[in-house]
């Protein structure tokens, strides 16, 4: 008899809901939507043009989407927003990291800043190239080109960065058309070349990133340690993958960047493979200095097999922010099977990636530990404006940062195009997001809700020009 | 067996979480428990749902966690799940009608709770797939 969660794959399944909660969006004149697999069916039933089912290599090297494409785009993302968002928006002040304030800014930084970045790397390597930057995925691991940057790109820099700007007033639904079909043309043409099956997102193939190539999850497998019961190891990596796993919150400023998961890759004896990488010393950022004394890499790639049959698996999702959520809830117990590889720097080449194995973490874990409370002592000691602002480039620079450095063009960025520079309207919205709960109510409210993201006029032109009023 | 109070469980466990609970109000709080060498004896229980504000007591092995907002798919909820470390989330009093609202002013709700759990000796209840309890030893 076939295992319960493999029903979620059958056509006409309407999957689990992972949460009491609907979304109404800008169909306020329809039934509420719920999440998962049915919310997914149901948002594609509503849009008016075939750009959220399966697409062709054609349509993604065409340059712009049509304002009926756009507006397609615009509802499903604020709907998967919502999806994989909703319940995260529970968790309040942070009491370390001033989260709310810096995803504030840093949105309204890339929906400003991204299309002059996205032209001009688009310029430099063309059509094609961007969609090898996504193939690129297939092929490594340890690489920051993944769902969670890749679905960043349209659903945050476009998605979120319009949506915090109409709420504040800045601009109106029907400003930044061509720019916003700049960014969510990136993110179209890197999603289709990572997973080239036509889909451009996990929650439009019922939760799955199977996107690697067979050899390299041979090579994974290759190293993979099996647990027999009372096998001490088990716990060693349980302990390691969670250790690592924080430090990748912390040096990300509390954010999911540090985190990707690919899967569920089903395996011959019927178990799972889940391929999680964790970045938990990224270059880019100053305060990873703690991270080099510790000697941690960039990145280790932890890959977990689980038993589902053992858990009596009803349901499991890797969602589009790279992270794995199972029904029941508890897959920890579940690993049979388990490996860690290291990529000790962001350029290391794949050749040289390394596997660890489990019997030798114990010095490791003992580096991510010490790494995690000193990095922790240091960020109690930054002052909100710091905190603050050092979380608004992990978002603005850092969700952008693989896919410049894939495309040679970081340096460019950088030196003519005044990456690390803050834009002076985002910097004077600094002082205004704490006012009137502007970061911490009303933003997220509208983020989160799905009520923010305003459709485009039908007869708008899409060169119409910025700072229109009327 | 005395629930006092009751939030989202964030994942399935039989472990036996038990132990003095203590509220966290800022990043020195957690410094000074994790330098006391006593974290093991406690509960921690945290305003938020966040998980950097806890990372060194999530690091170093805390028995339980207990929070006044977020949700199992929060950070905090996600890398409770990655340690094994029992987590009850959005807690509120079950002799009160008081609950979390997001964005609200949640003040005396969080006072309430802090003050009926804070220094007690607690047991965390988490086999259920939805809602975690607290025992009142």
């Amino acid at each position: 008899m076939a295992a319960e969660y493999l029903k979620r794959y059958d056509d006409n399944d309407p999957g689990l809901r992972f949460q009491d909660l609907v979304y109404t969006g800008n169909f306020t004149d329809m039934e509420p939507v719920p999440d998962g697999i049915l919310g997914d069916r149901v948002m594609k039933s509503r849009a008016q043009t075939g750009v959220l089912e399966k697409v062709s290599h054609e349509a993604v090297l065409e340059e712009h989407f049509s304002i009926a494409e756009l507006n397609d785009l615009n509802n499903y993302i604020a709907w998967n927003i919502w999806d994989v968002l909703v319940m995260r928006a529970t968790e309040g002040a942070s009491g370390m990291i001033p989260r709310q304030e810096y995803e504030i800014l840093a949105v309204m930084h890339e929906f400003y800043r991204y299309p002059e970045l996205i032209r001009m790397t688009t310029d430099e390597i063309g059509a094609q190239g961007v969609i090898d930057i996504g193939a690129s995925a297939r092929g490594e691991i340890g690489t920051k080109i993944n769902c969670v940057h890749d679905w960043s790109l349209g659903a945050v820099a476009y998605g979120m960065g319009r949506c915090a700007l109409l709420a504040l007033e800045a601009i109106k639904p029907d400003d930044y058309i061509e720019e916003s079909s700049t960014i969510l043309k990136f993110m179209q043409r890197v999603n289709w070349g990572k997973r080239q099956d036509g889909w451009i997102l996990n929650s439009q193939d019922r939760y799955r990133c199977q996107i690697h190539d067979d050899d390299l999850l041979e090579r994974l497998q290759g190293e993979m340690h099996r647990f027999d019961e009372g096998d001490p190891n088990r716990d060693t990596l349980i302990q390691f993958n969670a250790a690592a796993e924080l430090l990748s919150f912390l040096d990300h400023f509390d954010c999911r960047l540090g985190l990707g998961d690919t899967g569920p890759y089903p395996l011959a004896n019927g178990n799972l493979l889940i391929v999680r990488d964790l970045f938990c010393n990224e270059e880019a950022y100053h305060w990873s200095d703690v991270c080099d004394h510790e000697d941690v890499p960039y990145c280790y790639t932890v890959v977990l097999e689980i038993d589902p049959k053992a858990m009596d698996l009803q349901e499991i999702r890797v969602n589009d922010i790279s992270t794995t959520f199972t029904r029941p809830k508890n897959y920890i117990p579940h690993i049979a099977a388990g490996a860690v590889f290291v990529r000790e720097k962001w350029d290391t080449p794949m050749g040289e990636i390394y596997p660890v194995p489990i019997a030798d973490l114990a010095p490791r874990l003992t580096g991510v530990q010490n790494a995690t409370f000193k990095l922790y002592t240091k960020l109690s000691r930054m002052c909100r404006r710091q905190l603050i602002t050092n979380g608004m480039y992990v978002y603005y620079v850092g969700m952008i940062l693989p896919h410049l450095r894939r495309a040679e063009t970081y340096e460019k960025a950088c030196t003519d195009y005044d990456l690390w520079e803050i834009d002076k309207r985002v910097s004077d919205a600094y002082y205004e997001i704490s006012k009137r709960g502007f970061a911490e109510v009303v933003v997220p409210n509208k983020i989160f809700s799905g009520a923010g993201y305003l459709p485009f006029s039908a007869d708008a032109d899409l060169g119409r020009s910025k700072y229109f009023w009327s | 067996m005395t629930i006092i109070a009751e939030g989202y469980n964030c994942f399935e466990t039989d472990k036996d979480a038990v132990g003095t609970a203590i509220f966290l109000p800022d990043p020195k709080a957690v410094i000074s428990l994790i330098q006391s060498g006593k974290l093991k004896e406690h509960i921690v229980l945290a305003q938020g749902g966040t998980t950097t504000f806890l990372a060194p007591a999530l690091s170093m092995g805390a028995s339980g966690v207990i929070t006044l907002s977020g949700a199992p798919e929060s950070h905090l909820g996600i890398l409770s799940r990655e340690f094994q470390i029992p987590c009850i989330m959005t807690t509120y009093l079950l002799d009160s009608d008081a609950r979390y609202v997001i964005g609200g002013d949640n003040d005396a709700h969080f006072g309430a709770v802090i003050e009926a759990l804070n220094g007690k000796q607690v047991r965390l209840h988490c086999q259920d797939g939805d809602t975690g309890r607290i025992e009142l030893l």
